[in-house]
């Protein structure tokens, strides 16, 4: 029985998960190691040998893949390590990645930050000015050549920018995604000039490629990134292939995406793998909610720093991102949106004095150095983690485990100094407070993001991931109203498990901007040609990427989701297509019924505008090969039920804590969670201690581990 | 109708500050601990950015499609409370269209306001800018109760006015200037009437977008509705109602604190303007403001008269307005927006002043005079805060606009009529640690974008030839003003399109620097008539030019017939093949540009953001113009000799006041000034109204 190692790096710990067919899963924890990932990620791989009481190389012999949702793109992007690139644009809009729609200084920032007008900045571009050169051609919107590409003028311009030392060339011309015969003349004349086997042959990246889709800004930002990373990427995981390789491990190495599939590395597009663990772990909550037979679920990942909201309707991960930032970049690749806010258990509680002494908690955090005060590393602020503390929910000397020991009496000392004298109030009312506000918080911005997306939240199930996720779903969850709230059997590794979930996927995008409804003859269009044109170009792409990898064409299944839009409208709403391909005005009429109904339930029947004519403006075509995870036929999650009394010895000992409708600290019980058995109910207040995480139940709350040893809380 | 004349309420529109505490709101403060407070004050921003995101998805204007949008959430009095924008003047002026709902619409039979209803709006007596600003909103009502309005206000644009695209430059009354509606029930039942809806289609350029758009601002206000209701149902009427009430007493104590906290004193600024809208001519809005307390007064004795048929004047509601855009955006970032800030302010419009418009006056361009009466707040400002907030006392960004207008038909054969999305890509200004960000956005509208070229081009009958930085389009200093962007248009796909423009600084600058820092040059609009340059293109040209500076070179081999216009060009016909070149300006500059660092220069040259001139001229240094490489004692003896220069010209301020008033500008160009030099010694032109 072979094994399937998952592996999600964090900026604290690096996530392992490994799992067999039948079901066996196990995870562990190794501290990410920053100066090179690869030596915590061996470890990482040795300690999960090590359960199998294996050495290296029989465990990764009998290892059938390793899964990896990689940050090492956006560390790249972070600390610049990218090489020196050259751009070649359309002569007069050299400065278009330097304008960045004007806007780009908000982009990634807080809107405390974005209003705060004479303090704004730009990122720092990934190629400087002097590395970027225009060529005189044009392109017009229909595809039409108004100027005809000057091969002199890009001969001379190439020269100049390997004269200043470049790397590697990106090749953004206006209107490519319509007509790509501009950019792949300048691919032909750099190669032509610097054929492969010349030691100056250097990589040529065409947007038109990487990113079809319209909007200069987005196509040109995501086909640089993709170029930046895309080296700094190869040679670390070429260096990771070889070590795994010399340990054992005879297959490729596959990465997850943020489009929520997975291939190899040698099929894998580095713009790709940007927040894939994040989106790994919405797709293991996605997985866990087919196991409850739940289509529309909420995922929450808590922790130090961050906390992630992700939703999945309709049974599937369908939202793709409006405006993928990566770092602070403005991009438009299909990723599935995990959003992230400025809230964890590092988020600094403050007194804001101008406000009449208003508490706020965060966005500002004291990440993991120095956190939190309690951890006795140089921390002065009063955090989350400190309230928690102080409270009595968190065990100072049983916290990750025991892996690390708190002082409680540091965080007294933060919060009576931050907090609780300037506004007069005792210790554990400003805890409490904190502890009130911050979960207000991400309960409120949860309910926003799935109202945003045009759904009830009420209607949905929470997964409340991440380590301090089960310290505060009984707090965040009343916001939202759910039926029930799910803390994951491992729920604090969950993108590395997520990733173990994974299917082989991929999205093929083109923009084509069709009027399927058309406002000046209120008909539908009869030109099924170019709809069916453009959709088979994607599916010819797909075909052939997935048979590279592998597969048969018969084992592949598509799905066609269009972004569409009424009349002038900008922004754009996305639809499950009911055909892939069309025949008929009818089969157009089908689409815009779908259109309306859709926009109807988002924004209100009021405001759907079908006379003003529906454009159809881009076309996603999902391609995946669906392999059920045997784990879940098999119901090898499922334990027996046992007792819903918790045994005795699963209950560790008792503590003050302090609860809030009581109005004052009580001795609460205590449970390992490791020593729970299928069926036990715990009722509130009581606290619940596992290696990772801390469970917080609240008094009106009801615990119970159920068969498939998640934590299952509901509201009295 | 209650208590008025049709058509204006002139008490309406001066309650610009919070209405008085109702009994109801003083006693539900009782029961609202803090942090409930916080957790709602909280919630209620996430529902205004809410009906923010969903007002700019699904609109379809210019204004809308790059975020020109305001979201707000209104007591039931009609202050606004809580706000979601970039646009802060409307965070105050929202306000007055939903008090006059409150004061003529609910009492009145034939009207009423009921659940379920929508109230269209955008006469600018009411919304205080111009009619290109529409607004909608609706009551929110709570087991029959009303307890608050939400709406959005955006820039349409396309009005109906005797020119396309929502500002009438050529306006000799509001009637030129298209439908000004005053607030209007468009929908009950919570179902738009079609009637009015094809009465505004029908009275529109661009019916589309104008259904669009009042379709989105209702979905957003709506959704807004059913949140607060649902609110409502867990906390309760009377918390709903007392935290509303509180968001606006808080800010208001903020911002009174925080005033405090600046010295007292008097601040002056006289600022000019070179056109009056079809023609260009000088004007004057003479600001003083004084500081004192917890409150801030604004007089304007010196300002020019009424202008009875030129579209320049503003109703005050928009000077007070776009004070707002500096209040909220750099002195009270850190607060939130509502009319609490009004609070501290005080406010004393001289009667028949081109800042306090009357009777039928035109108003199309009063952005403009709003503008500029900002750019003389930024000034203020800076000498204001400088000795509390250093880093905040910053130049201002690009005021003068420089907006082509435009309408007819596009590639598509679809009506269209609107603005270019470039306003958005101005720059902002200089400040004491650094340089302002180049092609920043509109200071008045920073949550807005410039629009992707491909964007524009998809349904508009353009093809840019180049949109690119513009050489020392900003304001010259120890810090320069961000960059402003330059681009080329020429009339593509159809065979003609109507097309104008608008803006002001051709002749006088329309922002100054600030601390010794440069103003930002004039800028025009240059356009060719029966131009080659189609030709040239399909010839594969590679002399023409890519940057708004080599369109001014000998070697450009454009030929046609040429003109250089006023940044406020009136509409005509362009046609196919014709080009249209646009400067949009960058920040002004801060501090003597003999401080700045030569390297810092350097850098400039080598980006492409100034020349060879300026660093000589006026930054004074030396280099090697080949490898851009410093001569470091040239350079230092180049400046001590312009500082030596200055200090031989240099005279008593005294002797230079007597010089300075022996100057006069000629009649011609002061005719709309009023008296000269100070209007306020002389009669103004003629009645309002005429």
């Amino acid at each position: 029985m072979g094994y399937t190692i998952s592996i999600d790096i964090g900026g604290t710990f690096t996530d392992f998960c490994v799992s067999q067919d039948h079901g066996d899963t196990h995870i562990t924890k190794s501290p990410t190691t920053h100066y090179d990932l690869s030596v915590g990620f061996m470890k990482g791989i040795k300690e999960l040998a090590h359960i199998y009481k294996l050495g290296l190389d029989d465990f990764l012999r009998q290892t059938d893949a390793v899964r990896y949702c990689t940050t090492l793109g956006t560390n790249a992007l972070i600390e610049r390590t990218g090489p020196k690139l050259g751009l070649i644009t359309t002569s007069g809009f050299e400065d278009t990645i330097f304008l960045g729609r004007a806007r780009s200084w908000a982009d990634g920032g807080t809107t405390n930050e974005n209003k705060d007008l004479a303090r704004i900045e730009k990122p720092e571009p990934l190629i400087s000015r002097d590395m970027v050169v225009g060529v005189r051609e044009r392109i017009d919107s229909f595809g039409n050549i108004i100027c005809p590409l000057n091969r002199d003028e890009v001969f001379e311009n190439l020269q100049t920018l390997v004269d200043r030392g470049a790397m590697g060339f990106v090749v953004c011309l206006l209107w490519s995604f319509v007509n790509p015969e501009h950019e792949r003349m300048v691919k032909e004349i750099i190669e032509e000039e610097y054929p492969e086997d010349y030691l100056g042959s250097m990589p040529v990246i065409l947007s038109s490629d990487v990113s079809p889709k319209s909007a200069e800004y987005t196509r040109f930002i995501t086909t640089i990134v993709n170029a930046y990373i895309h080296g700094v990427m190869s040679d670390e995981l070429n260096k990771l292939g070889i070590e795994l390789r010399d340990g054992g491990y005879k297959k490729p190495l596959i990465l997850v995406h943020n489009t929520g599939g997975m291939k190899k590395v040698s099929r894998t597009r580095a713009v790709l793998t940007h927040n894939a663990g994040p989106v790994a772990g919405l797709h293991g909550a996605l997985t866990m909610s087919k196991i409850y037979n739940y289509n529309d679920t909420i995922f929450t990942d808590m922790g130090g720093t961050s906390f992630d909201i992700g939703v999945i309707t309709g049974g599937r991960l369908r939202t793709y991102d409006f405006i993928p930032l990566i770092d602070r970049w403005r991009t438009n690749i299909p990723a599935i949106e995990v959003k992230s806010i400025g809230a964890g258990g590092g988020s600094i509680a403050w007194v804001n004095k101008l406000m009449g002494n208003a508490l706020e908690v965060g966005p500002q955090s004291a990440g993991s150095m120095p956190g939190p005060a309690c951890y006795d590393q140089g921390g002065q602020e009063a955090t989350v983690t400190d309230a928690d503390l102080v409270l009595g929910y968190l065990n100072p000397e049983n916290y990750l485990g025991g892996k690390m020991l708190l002082d409680p009496d540091l965080s007294r000392e933060a919060i009576e100094e931050k907090i609780a004298r300037p506004l007069g109030i005792e210790v554990v009312e400003a805890a409490l407070r904190i502890r009130q506000i911050i979960d207000a918080r991400m309960g409120q911005e949860v309910f926003n993001e799935v109202a945003l997306k045009g759904h009830d939240p009420r209607k949905f199930v929470l997964f409340a991931c991440g380590g301090a996720g089960a310290t505060h779903a009984c707090g965040f969850a009343p916001y939202l109203q759910v039926k029930k709230v799910i803390v994951a059997n491992y729920a604090p590794v969950f993108g590395a498990f997520g990733a173990s979930t994974v299917n082989v996927q991929q999205v093929w995008e083109k923009s084509r901007t069709l009027k399927i409804f058309q406002w000046a003859t209120q008909a539908y269009s009869e030109d099924v040609n170019t709809f069916n044109g453009v959709v088979n170009e994607l599916k010819n792409l797909a075909i052939r990427d997935l048979r590279l990898e592998g597969y048969k064409e018969d084992q592949i299944q598509f799905r066609l989701e269009l972004d569409m839009r009424f009349g002038m409208q900008y922004n754009l709403t996305k639809i499950v297509s009911p055909h892939l391909n069309v025949q008929t005005p009818q089969d157009f009429k089908d689409i815009c019924d779908r259109f309306n109904e859709q926009y109807s339930a988002i924004y209100t029947p009021e405001a759907t505008f079908p006379m003003g004519g529906i454009n159809v403006e881009c076309f996603y075509l999902t391609a995946f090969v669906e392999t059920p995870d045997p784990r879940i036929g098999k119901g090898s999650w499922k334990h027996r039920l046992k007792d819903s009394e918790p045994l005795e010895s699963a209950r560790l000992t008792s503590r003050q804590a302090y609860w809030p409708e009581a109005g004052k600290f009580e001795e609460t019980p205590v449970f390992d969670l490791v020593k729970l058995k299928t069926g036990n109910i715990i009722n509130g207040s009581a606290l619940v201690e596992a290696p990772d995480t801390t469970y917080v139940i609240d008094p009106d709350w009801q615990f119970t581990l159920d068969v498939y040893h998640n934590g299952i809380l509901k509201r009295n | 109708m209650s208590a008025m004349v049709y058509g204006r309420d002139t008490e309406v529109v001066k309650r610009l500050k919070p209405e008085p505490v109702t009994s109801e709101e003083r006693a539900a403060q009782k029961k609202i601990n803090d942090v409930d407070f916080e957790i709602f004050h909280h919630k209620m921003n996430m529902i205004a950015q809410e009906g923010k995101e969903t007002t700019m998805k699904l609109g379809a204007s210019s204004g809308m499609r790059w975020g020109d949008v305001a979201f707000g959430i209104y007591t039931s009095q009609g202050d606004l409370s809580v706000v979601a924008t970039g646009i802060w003047f409307h965070a105050v002026l929202g306000q007055i269209p939903v008090k006059y709902i409150v004061k003529h619409w609910v009492n009145e039979a034939s009207v009423g306001v009921k659940e379920g209803d929508s109230f269209f709006f955008n006469d600018p007596f009411y919304g205080g800018v111009h009619g290109a600003d529409m607004g909608l909103c609706v009551p929110v009502y709570y087991e029959g109760k009303l307890v608050c309005f939400t709406g959005a206000i955006v820039h349409t644009g396309e009005c109906g006015g005797s020119e396309p695209g929502g500002l009438v430059g050529s306006a000799r009354s509001k009637y030129d200037e298209g439908m000004l509606v005053p607030p209007i029930k468009i929908g009950e039942n919570y179902t738009l009437k079609e009637d009015l809806l094809n009465m505004f289609a029908a009275m529109n350029r661009d019916p589309r977008t104008m259904i669009l758009d009042i379709k989105a601002r209702l979905a957003a206000s709506r959704i807004a509705q059913r949140r607060i209701v649902e609110l409502i149902d867990q906390k309760e009427e009377a918390f709903f109602i007392g935290a509303l009430r509180r968001i606006l007493t808080i800010t208001s104590e903020a911002a009174k604190k925080k005033v405090r906290l600046l010295n007292d004193g008097v601040f002056r600024q006289p600022r000019f303007m070179d056109t009056v809208g079809p023609e260009p001519a000088l004007t004057k809005i003479d600001i003083t403001l004084t500081k004192k307390d917890d409150t801030i007064k604004f007089t304007f004795k010196d300002t020019t008269p009424m202008l009875p048929d030129k579209p320049l004047n503003t109703f005050f509601q928009g000077i007070v307005g776009l004070s707002m855009v500096y209040f909220c955006g750099w002195f009270f970032h850190d607060l939130p927006a509502n009319n609490g800030l009004l609070e501290t302010l005080e406010w004393e419009f001289p009667e028949n002043s081109l800042i306090n418009a009357q009777g039928d006056v035109p108003t199309s361009v009063s952005p403009f005079t709003q503008t500029c009466f900002a750019h003389g707040m930024f000034l203020c400002g800076a000498r204001m805060t400088y000795h509390l907030d250093r880093l905040r006392a910053v130049a201002a960004w690009f005021q003068g606009f420089g907006v082509p207008i435009y309408g007819g038909m596009n590639q598509w054969n679809e009506p269209m009529a609107d603005i270019t999305p470039e306003i958005n890509a101005t720059g902002a200004g200089a400040r004491p640690d650094k340089d302002g960000v180049d092609g920043a956005g509109a200071y008045f509208a920073t949550m807005s974008d410039c629009s992707d070229v491909e964007t524009t081009e998809s349904d508009r009958p353009f093809l840019y030839l180049f949109r690119n930085y513009f050489k020392n389009s900003y304001g010259h200093g120890k810090f320069r003003g961000g960059a402003g962007v330059g681009f080329g248009l020429m009339m593509h796909h159809v065979p003609w399109v109507a097309m104008g423009s608008f803006g002001y600084g051709s002749k006088f600058p329309s922002t100054l620097g600030i601390f010794g820092g440069y103003a930002v040059p004039p800028m025009f609009i240059r356009t060719v008539d029966g131009s080659n340059v189609k030709k040239l293109l399909a010839k594969g040209s590679t002399s023409l030019p890519n940057t708004m500076d080599k369109v001014y070179d000998w070697e450009n081999p454009e030929q046609g017939r040429e003109m250089h216009q006023h940044v406020t060009m009136p509409i005509r016909p362009v046609m196919n093949g014709d080009t249209f070149y646009v400067p949009v300006g960058g920040g002004a500059g801060y501090g003597d540009p003999l401080e700045r660092d030569p390297e810092a220069v350097l850098e400039d040259l080598q980006n492409g953001i100034t020349t060879h001139w300026a660093a000589q001229n006026i930054y004074k240094i030396a280099y090697d113009e080949q490898n851009l490489r410093l001569d470091t004692e040239t350079t230092e003896a180049l400046r001590a000799e312009a500082v030596a220069e200055r200090l031989r010209r240099a005279k008593p301020y005294d002797k230079f006041e007597v010089d300075w008033l022996k100057q006069r500008p000629s009649d011609e160009i002061i005719k709309y000034y009023g008296a000269y030099p100070n209007p306020s010694e002389g009669s103004p032109p003629g009645p309002p109204g005429l």
